[in-house]
Formats: structure tokens, C-alpha cells, sequence
């Protein structure tokens, strides 16, 4: 199979995918109990404000006709209306969106430019005592709950040394005059910067960790190839074999460990954004899920579910090009 | 090295478990696993102190929380529910996952398809997410919790043991098992299995760890066990108001995750230097 079949191929399966995260999540919150137009109205609205409300968002009508309708909307990028808000969904999104956008990148290019070359140092001098540090560490980062290290640095950061905000993100391209303490553009960026470095270590440090293993054990994999040995016995410095030889070729697990983690990031988003009381989409989700506004929830979870098959998509694709024996999927 | 740390966790933990249980418990009879009467479970302030939180003293080594409740008897209880949710929702998942990427890698085709679809679509909504999608629909609690842990663990094994499956199946003793006119059902449950399995032993010790991070994080943010349940996730979300005045609260129920999981991780990493020796030190 050809690149641009598979790539095509691929994109095939990705709507299958999104089909199905549709479904189910559109299932599960019409599951939920509780009626969301009562709770939005209040106990003492009477019957027929009720009825015009729910003939307004469609709740009248029976769940597969809805179900229809709303993958429709979908498709012409139409995610409803917010029942909490009363705006449109994707406003909704779009808005807070930056905020989350910049905390998953800033995380994501911490965790891999400390982690990359802390796995190969770990891998070169392995069993040495550098290596045992980095490797505890590394053990530690992965069994550390996120929203548990977000909680440290604030006592430790905020209280008492009082160093860093604990609260809220400052975007970079905000005008000075939105922003607190700042008059121009470079205040604006120091401001964003010191919102930003408490949040970065809290969702970073898991994903450096799970890269920092990934990248160790697959550069020992690499190591034990016989084309290293082969290097070796002709001589070839071991600062030449990590770098020419081993290297390159010890980045496709990694690759793939990066573009799985991108569903663990954007999860843990929900929680570093309620620890540090950010306004991105995770605390978006929880807002409709405790307002029962299904519309919400489930654009939220749609949008959520579409980054990490982009995400995934872009990583497979890259594989495919980056490692020629890839077979493109041809299974059996 | 990875088994004496993991030596060094379980003494600890068989300390904070037995010692605590046995001694510290003893003396605060009410508090005791045995004596306390039904449904008190921690939930108390020992007499004398009241809606209070405090450091530590010898009476309370971790100090109380904001209710004056002991926060390591607490925590203990907190163990139990966090290890039960772990193992539990592990094995369920761990459980139906293997059997559901058995048949999917056995019989390929378009059960295969469907099946590999369906993983890949739980696969895409993060769990948190995923989870939080779950118990908003079937209410929270730690039953829901430990459903749907279950539901979000079963793709990760499906999908594990049927990459397994698809090596497993082109052996020659399940070619002659067929030949001998073995059933597939037989065939899946006696061969495939039991030789894809090593890889699951090791990723269901990792994944109790994973699930009890989970746990933890659903409770933080108010959807596991419900108050006055002690569970660590909660006991976090709680001391988030008196981190000023009382750090300390903070930061014991966080200890207590992180030591059992990186308990749990020891172990899944020592399976899998056993399994795999060509990594082995």
C-alpha cells in the first residue's frame, strides 16, 4: 500500500472513530438523570415554559430522531446550543480553548526537551549512579498523581516563598492594558510566563516521565542490536554510535508513547485547570457536567476525542514516513 | 535494585498496615477495623478534639483534618478503598479485555474490525473524560467507580493480547490443535490464552497502579467515593482550602497514592525484567 492510500485509509478510520465517540457519549448523557431544562428554570417554572423550552432545544423530540439531528449538526460543524450559557457550543470552545492549547504545549515541550536527552544519558550510562537517579525519578514522575504535585507547588511556590500566582493563566498575546500588572507587551509576556511555569510542571512531569522511560529502554533496545556491536568492533567511538547509529533509530517507540500520551494530557488538563482555577475546556466539561448541559458535555468530549485522533493520526502518518518497512497496516 | 525498593515499600507498608492497625487503632478502640461500630468507619472525631485540624502530636502522629478526624486513620481507610478499586476494577477489565482481543485476534475479519473500531473510539476520549462522562450519567459513588474504571481498562487489554494473539495464532501447535479437530472455543481457551498471557500479567500489575491515579483523580474532583467516605483523592480536594494554614494535610494523602503506586509499578516492572530478559541488569 501507497502512503497516500494508507494516509487516506487512515483518515477513513479516524470518522469511524469519531462515529463511534459521538455515540457514545451521546448515549451516556442522555442516560444521566435529571431533567436539565427543571434544573436550568428552577423548581417553580410552570408546565409550559417548560414545554417551550424543551420544544427550543429539541428535548421534545425522541432519542433517535435526535440522535440523527445532532450527528448532522456535527457534520456541518454545529455542536448545539449551551443550555448554561445560551451561546452556541463551539463559541464556547473556541473561547476557552487558547488557554488549554497553551498549557498542553507548554507541558508537552517541557516534558520532551528534559526528557529526551535524560533517556539517553540513563540509557548510555546505564547501572550507573546517574542512571539509578534518573530512574527512580523517572518511577516516581509516573506514580506522582498530577493534581498532587499542582498542590506542592503552590504551598511550596506561592505560600511560602511567594514566588508564582497560583491562579489563572495570562495569555501571551493578551493586550497589556487586559492584564494585571503589566504596562507593555514584555510585562505581558513575564506575566504569562510566571502563570504559566506552576501548570507546566504539574501536567508536564508525568509526560516527561513516561517519555524519559520509553526513551531509555528503547535506546538499550537499540543498543543491543548487532549493527551497534557491529559499529563497535570496527572501532567506532560510542559518542559516534549513540549519535549517528543508535539515536535516530530509537525514536519510533518514542514517537508513538508521545502521540498515546496526548489523550493522558488532555485528561490531565481537567484537573490541572481546576487546581490552578484556569478557564480551559476541562473545567468547561465540569461545568456542564455538574449543570447537566449535555450539549456542552458532549461537544466538550467530541472536541477532546478529535485533538487525540489528530494527534494520533499525525504521529502514525510520521511513522509510516519515518520507518520505510512499515507495511501500512497490511494486516496478515 | 527494583526489588529492594520494593522490599523497602512493602516493610513500610506492612508497617503503616499492621503496626498501625494492631497498636494505634487499639488504643482509639471506636477507630479499630474490629470494634468500630457499623458505618463509623474513621468517619469520627476522637473525643476532645472537635472541627479542628492540627499537626502532629503522639495521639495523632499525621495530625486531624478540618473536621478534627485522624488523618492516618483516615488514610488507612483510604488504603482499602484505593487497593479494592485498584485490584478489582483491574481484574474485570484485565478479564474481559483478554477474552475480547482473543477472539478478535483469533478470528480477524470483520468481528475484528468492529471489535478494534469500538477499542479504538474508548481509546479516543481521555479517561478522565470518559469517566467523568460515566458517573455524571449513572450516578457517582465507588460502585460506578469501579464499573467504570473496569469499562475504560477493558480496551487497553483487548487491544494488548490481541497484537499477542496474531503472533500466537500462527504457531504450529495451534495449526495442529486444528488439525486434531479441537473447537476454536478450545483452541482460544486452552492455547491462545494461556500463551498470550505474560504480557497482561505485567500490564494489569502497571495498570492497578494507573487505575488507582484515576481513582484518585476522580474523587479530587468530586465524582469517586462520596464524603464521609475517607478516600485519598477526596481528603486532597478537602485540604485544598487549608493548605495555608495546614500544608501538612495536603500532603499526606498524596504520600500515601504515590507510595502504593509506585508499589504497584515496582512490581510490574520486576514482571517484566523477568518476562523479558534481554533488558534484564
Amino acid at each position: 500500500m501507497s502512503l497516500p492510500r494508507y494516509v487516506a485509509r487512515r483518515l477513513g478510520q479516524s470518522v469511524f472513530t469519531l462515529l463511534g465517540v459521538v455515540t457514545i457519549t451521546f448515549l451516556l448523557v442522555n442516560a444521566a438523570p435529571g431533567d436539565p431544562v427543571r434544573i436550568f428554570i428552577g423548581p417553580s417554572a410552570d408546565a409550559s415554559a417548560i414545554a417551550a423550552m424543551r420544544a427550543q432545544f429539541g428535548l421534545d423530540q425522541p432519542i433517535h430522531i435526535r440522535y440523527i439531528k445532532y450527528l448532522m449538526n456535527v457534520v456541518q460543524g454545529d455542536l448545539g446550543q449551551s443550555i448554561n450559557y445560551r451561546v452556541p457550543v463551539t463559541q464556547k470552545i473556541l473561547e476557552r480553548l487558547p488557554a488549554t492549547l497553551l498549557l498542553v504545549a507548554s507541558s508537552f515541550t517541557f516534558a520532551i526537551i528534559t526528557a529526551v536527552p535524560i533517556g539517553v544519558l540513563s540509557a548510555q550510562r546505564r547501572n550507573q549512579l546517574s542512571d539509578h537517579v534518573f530512574r527512580i525519578f523517572g518511577l516516581i514522575g509516573v506514580s506522582t498523581p498530577s493534581f498532587w504535585i499542582g498542590l506542592l507547588l503552590i504551598i511550596i511556590l506561592t505560600y511560602h516563598l511567594g514566588l508564582l500566582p497560583a491562579t489563572g493563566l495570562v495569555m501571551p498575546w493578551a493586550p497589556p492594558s487586559a492584564v494585571d500588572h503589566a504596562t507593555t507587551r514584555l510585562d505581558v509576556l513575564y506575566q504569562s510566563g510566571i502563570h504559566l511555569i506552576m501548570p507546566t510542571l504539574t501536567l508536564g512531569t508525568l509526560q516527561m516521565a513516561a517519555i524519559m522511560r520509553i526513551e531509555r529502554s528503547s535506546m538499550l533496545e537499540v543498543l543491543n542490536q548487532e549493527y551497534v556491536s557491529l559499529a563497535r568492533a570496527f572501532g567506532v567511538s560510542e559518542r559516534t554510535i549513540l549519535r549517528k547509529h543508535a539515536f535516530r533509530n530509537a525514536q519510533l517507540p518514542v514517537l508513538t508513547v508521545i502521540g498515546l500520551n496526548l489523550t493522558t494530557a488532555l485528561g490531565g488538563s481537567v484537573l490541572t485547570e481546576t487546581v490552578f482555577s484556569i478557564n480551559g475546556i476541562g473545567t468547561l466539561i465540569i461545568t456542564g457536567v455538574n449543570a447537566r448541559d449535555y450539549p456542552l458535555v458532549l461537544g466538550t468530549t467530541l472536541f477532546y476525542a478529535s485533538l487525540f485522533v489528530i494527534g494520533v493520526l499525525i504521529t502514525d502518518i510520521l511513522y509510516a514516513y519515518l520507518d520505510p518497512r512499515i507495511s501500512y497496516g497490511d494486516e496478515s | 535494585m527494583y526489588i529492594v525498593l520494593f522490599i523497602i515499600v512493602v516493610a513500610i507498608w506492612a508497617f503503616v498496615d499492621g503496626v498501625v492497625l494492631d497498636y494505634y487503632f487499639a488504643e482509639r478502640f471506636w477507630y479499630s477495623p474490629i470494634t468500630a461500630p457499623p458505618g463509623s468507619r474513621g468517619l469520627l472525631p476522637p473525643v476532645g478534639i472537635t472541627n479542628e485540624y492540627g499537626t502532629g502530636t503522639w495521639a495523632h502522629p499525621l495530625g486531624t483534618d478540618h473536621r478534627g478526624r485522624d488523618i492516618l486513620v483516615r488514610l488507612v481507610y483510604g488504603s482499602r478503598i484505593a487497593i479494592q478499586i485498584g485490584i478489582v476494577a483491574t481484574g474485570v477489565g484485565a478479564t474481559l479485555g483478554t477474552i475480547i482481543g482473543a477472539v478478535s485476534g483469533y478470528y480477524g475479519g470483520w468481528i475484528d474490525d468492529v471489535l478494534q473500531r469500538t477499542v479504538e473510539t474508548f481509546y479516543a476520549i481521555p479517561f478522565i473524560v470518559l469517566m467523568i462522562a460515566i458517573m455524571s450519567a449513572f450516578g457517582r459513588g465507588l460502585w460506578i467507580a469501579i464499573v467504570g474504571v473496569s469499562v475504560i481498562t477493558t480496551p487497553i487489554f483487548a487491544r494488548l493480547i490481541r497484537s499477542e494473539v496474531l503472533s500466537v495464532r500462527e504457531e504450529e501447535y495451534i495449526e495442529a490443535a486444528k488439525a486434531a479437530g479441537v473447537r476454536d472455543r478450545n483452541i482460544i481457551r486452552r492455547h491462545v490464552i494461556p500463551n498470550s498471557l505474560a504480557p497482561v500479567l505485567v500490564q494489569a500489575t502497571l495498570q492497578i497502579g494507573v487505575n488507582i491515579l484515576i481513582v484518585a483523580a476522580l474523587s479530587f474532583l468530586g465524582f469517586g467515593a462520596q464524603p464521609p467516605t475517607p478516600s485519598w483523592g477526596a481528603m486532597l480536594a478537602q485540604s485544598r482550602t487549608y493548605m495555608l494554614p495546614d500544608p501538612w494535610f495536603s500532603v499526606w494523602p498524596g504520600l500515601a497514592i504515590l507510595v502504593t503506586v509506585v508499589g504497584f509499578n515496582l512490581v510490574g516492572d520486576g514482571l517484566r525484567d523477568a518476562f523479558d530478559p534481554r533488558l534484564n541488569d
